[in-house]
């Protein structure tokens, strides 16, 4: 069968020439669906970096009402650096946040003039190993500070990491919604594309049966012809998932997620890039087998 | 090389197409298939290539009993044979070319044994010349004679012809007579289906005629 690929080859392409518009049709419809599709994970992954991202920074501020003398704080730094999650903790000074904040207003720093650096609150910055930088062992530290009636006011940015999981779900579960029911209907017009190049070759295809061709024979033209069209849909869907990643979803995506450079914002990897034109040839094949499925009869009633 | 024992077909119910056929037809024979039209003649060549089922009866075909064939194993089958209908059933998107070479790309032949097999069934049926055009280019007797090269390209042990000549002028028939005998000449058992009486007498050979799906006579006419 494989020694005949080539025969298949040729037929499946000679094929997608005598019905040229029909076999756009497919194409185009499989590049649709799976550039939706793309757009998706595209967002998906993006969102996912950046939470990732943001999960490696991830450290717990405990604020400090009115900060000790020095050597009591000392023993409260000793204390939270003996928690094995703990790989250390700094004091930030109430001058120190003033001085972060400022340098973080960059240009508009000028907010911050008549205002004192007692504003803002000293804390103490406590950074975990980096293998326990987990939402749950953040979770559990911050729990076991809080017992403690000196660390009541802590933070970790759990609101944040709250909002951009709710959304990352929402978007996985849109785009796999989405994107299964147009799968599916990139899958139908494949499977009808087929049945009508079928319908318009029954004479071959009974001729071919006459003849003593084996159902696998007359049918592996047709698979290869919606193997075709699915891989060219993908490739399609990739090429219009760049452009529009180039020209428009980029900068989408940075206003989205609220990052001031772009660079930060990635197009789909390579290992996506070839799933996205591999899915495309693998939706062809299962159109053209659906089609195929109670067409081709070799024997009697 | 054909053995029916008690075959008979029905497509509807107590309406039989063929009805107790018993009889064997040799190695090498040329058979005449006969009857008015509705008499089963057809039904008995579909019997043969298993493009139908039997309702009663067993139908071996070179030593293998057919009766039973499942859809991997007719197609197989259908190897040994080289069809001819009346309507020549060519593919007309086809050049004549494809259409001869259609059943040795079906069973895997090497390219350049195709090209040869082809142009020498071309030659024997004398539309060696044709090979670029397409079938409606063409006459119906040379139609014919391409669907004759396309059922003798791939040397089969049986010829199954139904009704070959039924569109052809006296003449064309005649050409094409020549060419099945040549076939049967070089060991192909032919079974021809035809109501041509005259056909039939001036080529004498065995007749089976049929009416009303029965076997009302075996004789060498």
């Amino acid at each position: 069968m494989l020694g005949r690929s080539g025969y298949h080859l040729r037929r499946a392409l000679r094929n997608m020439r005598q019905s040229p518009v029909l076999s756009l049709a497919s194409v185009a419809t499989v590049a649709v669906s799976l550039a939706l599709l793309a757009f998706f994970t595209l967002a998906v992954l993006n969102v996912q970096q950046l939470t990732a991202a943001w999960g490696e920074e991830m450290a717990i501020v405990a604020y400090l009402d009115a900060p000790p003398e020095d050597k009591v704080l000392q023993a409260w730094i000793d204390e939270i650096r003996a928690y094995p999650e703990v790989v250390g903790v700094t004091f930030i000074s109430k001058q120190d946040a003033y001085e972060r904040f400022k340098r973080r207003l960059g240009e508009e720093a000028d907010l911050l003039e008549g205002l004192e650096p007692e504003i803002l609150p000293a804390s103490l910055e406590i950074q975990l190993q980096e293998d326990q930088r987990r939402r749950e062992v953040v979770e559990q530290v911050v729990e076991r500070l809080r017992r403690d009636a000196r660390f009541s006011d802590l933070d970790y940015g759990s609101d944040w990491l709250d909002k951009f999981e709710a959304f990352l779900l929402f978007l996985r579960v849109a785009g796999a919604a989405l994107g299964s029911f147009l799968v599916f209907a990139a899958l139908v017009i494949v499977a009808n594309t087929i049945k009508l190049t079928l319908y318009a070759r029954q004479d071959e295809l009974e001729a071919m049966t006459m003849v003593g061709a084996t159902p696998l024979f007359i049918k592996a033209p047709y698979l290869v012809e919606g193997a075709l069209q699915g891989l060219f849909g993908g490739l399609a869907a990739l090429v219009i998932t760049w452009l529009s990643f180039r020209l428009m979803l980029m900068d989408m995506l940075a206003q989205l997620l609220m990052i001031s450079g772009i660079d930060t914002i990635h197009f789909l990897p390579p290992a996506w890039q070839g799933a996205v034109v591999l899915g495309g040839g693998l939706v062809g094949l299962a159109g053209s087998l659906f089609a195929l499925r109670k067409f081709v009869r070799i024997g009697p009633v | 090389m054909l053995q029916l024992y008690n075959v008979s077909k029905a497509y509807q119910r107590d309406q039989n197409a063929l009805t107790d056929i018993t009889l064997k037809i040799e190695k090498g024979e040329f058979v005449y298939l006969t009857g008015p039209s509705g008499a089963g003649k057809s039904t008995f060549l579909k019997l043969l290539y298993c493009a139908e089922r039997p309702s009663r009866g067993q139908i071996l075909v070179n030593g293998r009993n057919v009766t039973r064939f499942g859809a991997t194993r007719i197609p197989y089958l259908r190897r040994d044979f080289g069809i001819v209908f009346q309507d020549f059933k060519l593919l007309n998107r086809r050049t004549v070319y494809e259409n001869v070479s259609f059943p040795l790309e079906v069973t895997g032949s090497k390219r350049f044994e195709v090209s040869k097999k082809v142009y020498q069934a071309l030659k024997q049926v004398g539309l060696q010349h044709r090979l670029k055009d397409y079938p409606l280019q063409l006459s119906g007797g040379e139609q014919q004679r391409v669907a004759v090269a396309r059922a003798l390209v791939v040397d089969p042990l049986i010829l199954l012809a139904d009704e070959p000549t039924g569109n052809l002028d006296p003449d064309v028939t005649l050409e094409l007579m020549e060419l099945f005998k040549d076939a049967n000449a070089r060991g192909t058992t032919v079974v021809m289906a035809t109501h041509d009486r005259h056909l039939i007498n001036r080529f004498p050979r065995r007749v089976l005629t049929l009416e009303a799906g029965r076997l009302l006579s075996d004789h060498t006419s």
